[in-house]
């Protein structure tokens, strides 16, 4: 199905723009939260690859970038609490 | 034939919440709005997107692809709720608060933090 291509390009466009929230947000909380959140578009982009592909190795890839972005928010988090 | 017009649906409204959440981060004036708007993202876009997913791949009968999609979901749409909330309080000790605040619970309920 050519449908899984075309969705994959479109989050990872999504991605792409929250990159200017990252550049430019004012404090450190904006740029923790777009960077989470392209870690999740990326994560559901890597998933429409691998039903397209049909391998899935990209899906062992999704997953392992899903636990690695929320260990480092809630690292992030931990941080400005000053407990860390 | 069916079954992929409810699959483009399910992808067509994951795209949609996703594109709502991203616009939100970028357009909200304050931090803690653009919080709430990244939730969108990781909530209803990936929700829809993966059972989308899961569905085409259960149809085809790759039922191992089908649970594993369904799993990776699962642990983002639980794990999105946890790391907001840590990083919700890590932004109000850190100082940073709302643009017109008006009643501060937390600060009444924890007047030491």
């Amino acid at each position: 199905m050519i449908e899984f291509v075309y969705v994959g390009i479109f989050y990872a466009l999504l991605a792409l723009m929250l990159l200017y929230r990252v550049l430019k947000g004012p404090s450190v909380v904006d740029r923790a939260v777009a960077a989470d959140s392209i870690d999740i578009l990326t994560v559901v982009a890597l998933i429409v690859f691998s039903i397209f592909s049909n391998r899935s190795i990209y899906l062992d890839i999704a997953l392992v970038l899903a636990i690695l972005g929320f260990l480092g928010t809630v690292l992030i988090a931990r941080y400005l609490e000053g407990r860390l | 034939m069916i079954a992929r017009i409810i699959i483009d649906l399910f992808l067509l409204l994951g795209c949609f919440f996703a594109f709502a959440g991203v616009v939100g981060l970028i357009r909200m004036p304050d931090s803690f709005t653009r919080m709430q708007s990244s939730t969108n993202i990781a909530t209803l876009g990936v929700l829809w997107t993966v059972l989308g997913v899961a569905i085409y791949a259960f149809m085809n009968n790759n039922i191992a692809f089908g649970i594993k999609v369904i799993l990776i979901g699962v642990f983002v749409v639980i794990t999105s709720a946890i790391s907001g909330h840590a990083i919700l309080r890590g932004a109000y000790k850190h100082g940073i608060r709302p643009d017109n605040l008006v009643v501060d619970e937390y600060r009444r309920d924890n007047p030491d933090e």
